[in-house]
């Protein structure tokens, strides 16, 4: 055996872990972009406004019910 | 009148003189084709077809193997791999469909992995041969790396890369748990240099492979740079992440303090799906750019994911996660399953895969662990060290695991969705270390 085998499997892990790390690292930093540029400009249309006036609905439909089943058992 | 009745006989003549014509032809052919038949065919006594039979039965092929068999890739072999090695290779596959049904380990693909090693041991037929039907699946998919391809696009389809856009930084517990693969790497090159075992370096990188803990590209690598050790590693490789239940949360614990396992970490925000849709395109155009070699695989997975968060492929999205994905299964494992033959899964070597490979998965787990407590060292947000040991591959076995650790200090502790961030990085980041593997060697 003339190559040090250990050696070359030291640079292989170097090469290797480095590769992957940079890789990711660098797709860490798009990915930030990515969400910035995304929210900034082509932000998603919010569906907060819709769920608002239901609550309110749903409070009134509440108290006809209850004053409905109110009027009954009294009746 | 009479004129046309003698014209009908004449070609009523004619006619039947040519037909005693063709069969005087058609009994000298047939003449010609039982000699032709009694050379290939001698006929011999009842007692000498008896014996002749007999010793072309399995029982005698077992006891006394024929010289002139030769193995699947057309070398010789010895007497053991041809007659007691089949059937220790034959027990070992029962072993193997006991695992799979009892224990449920990966069943999926170890079921056809197994089966495919029963058939690959028989004797005479020579089914995982050049001409056997496992021999011409192994030629169709296996050994121009198809299949694992396909099985890459359907996972990119089942992937959902949400949690990971949400926190990016998870990404970096994908990549400390590749870790496990050069780690390995190294490992496997002490013990060649010190002369336990012969691997060369293309052989000790595809079984470091395993420690990415992805089958797919396990069975990539190892079709591409050791063909022959490909039965073992794809073994190895599947029946440990079958096992990351057990062979991770000790490894968890033994690293992390009480505290840190119960970190609460802050909710995931919401992403948007323009996001998840320019996200494959992203990813694939990184890595064409650092490592093209790596464009198999990610450029398979990518497509998977961009078809699904396309929404307008309901179709395809749903064949490649479920027919397609299924069918090639089968495919892939009865292929890797023509690698159990005896002489080339019964050598040494297999053993010292089984034991680099459970290392390789042990050092990724570490490494992801550890990489989670270096970064909360960090300002910012604390990452609960637990997600670090879904960096090793295993969607989602290693994400569970590590929801599943969580929940036993704190029942209210969910981390099932904040694991499968590094868990989709593992996978990413397994494939870039498979592509600069193949860009060494290439």
């Amino acid at each position: 055996m003339e190559t040090n085998l250990i050696l070359e499997g030291f640079k292989f892990m170097g090469l290797g872990m480095g590769t992957v790390f940079v890789f990711l690292i660098v797709m860490i930093f798009v990915m930030q972009a990515m969400a910035k540029v995304i929210d900034r400009f082509f932000p998603e249309p919010q569906a907060a406004d819709a769920t608002a006036p239901a609550k309110k609905d749903n409070k009134t439909i509440i108290a006809a019910i209850t004053a409905a089943i109110k009027h009954h058992r009294e009746g | 009148m009479k004129n046309i009745v003698l014209k009908f006989l004449a070609l009523f003549m004619l006619l039947s003189f040519t037909n005693v014509m063709a069969n005087e032809h058609a009994a000298t052919s047939t003449q010609t084709m039982s000699a032709h038949q009694e050379e290939t065919y001698q006929s011999k006594p009842f007692s000498e077809m008896i014996t002749g039979f007999l010793k072309s039965t399995g029982i005698v092929a077992f006891i006394h193997p024929r010289a002139d068999e030769l193995s699947a890739t057309g070398k010789p072999m010895s007497d053991f791999s041809k007659g007691l090695g089949r059937i220790i290779m034959i027990l070992i596959t029962f072993l193997l469909f006991w695992l799979a049904i009892a224990k449920g380990f990966e069943p999926l693909l170890l079921l056809p992995i197994a089966f495919g090693g029963f058939l690959a041991n028989i004797p005479i037929a020579g089914i995982a041969g050049p001409h056997g039907f496992l021999g011409v699946i192994y030629e169709a998919g296996l050994s121009n790396e198809l299949f694992p391809i396909i099985i890459f696009m359907g996972v990119g389809a089942m992937t959902d890369f949400g949690p990971l856009l949400s926190n990016p930084k998870t990404a970096l517990l994908g990549g400390a748990a590749q870790f496990g693969i050069f780690g390995t790497l190294v490992g496997a090159m002490v013990l060649a240099q010190m002369g336990y075992v012969d691997f060369t370096l293309k052989q000790a990188s595809a079984i470091s492979i395993i420690g990415g803990a992805d089958g797919p590209t396990s069975i990539f690598i190892a079709t591409k740079l050791a063909p022959e050790l490909l039965g073992a590693i794809a073994v190895a490789s599947y029946s440990y992440m079958a096992m990351v239940p057990i062979i991770q949360p000790p490894i968890m614990r033994a690293l992390t303090t009480e505290a840190e396992r119960k970190i609460k970490m802050t909710t995931l925000r919401h992403v948007s799906r323009l996001e998840k849709l320019v996200f494959p395109i992203v990813v694939l155009s990184l890595a064409i750019l650092v490592l093209p070699e790596s464009t198999p695989l990610i450029g398979a997975f990518m497509f998977g994911n961009f078809l699904k968060e396309s929404g307008v492929v309901e179709r395809l999205n749903d064949t490649l996660q479920n027919s397609l994905i299924n069918i090639v299964t089968i495919f892939l494992g009865l292929g890797v399953g023509s690698k159990l033959a005896a002489d080339q899964f019964l050598v040494p070597e297999t053993l010292f895969i089984m034991a680099l490979g459970i290392i390789a998965f042990g050092v990724g787990t570490a490494a992801g662990v550890l990489m989670a407590k270096f970064m909360n060292l960090f300002p910012g947000h604390k990452i609960n060290p637990l997600i670090g040991s879904a960096g090793v591959s295993a969607v989602p076995m290693a994400a569970r695991v590590s929801n599943k650790v969580g929940m036993e200090y704190d029942r209210t502790n969910m981390l099932l969705m904040h694991a499968m961030g590094p868990n989709v990085a593992g996978v990413i980041g397994s494939a870039v270390a498979a592509g600069v593997l193949i860009s060494l060697f290439a």
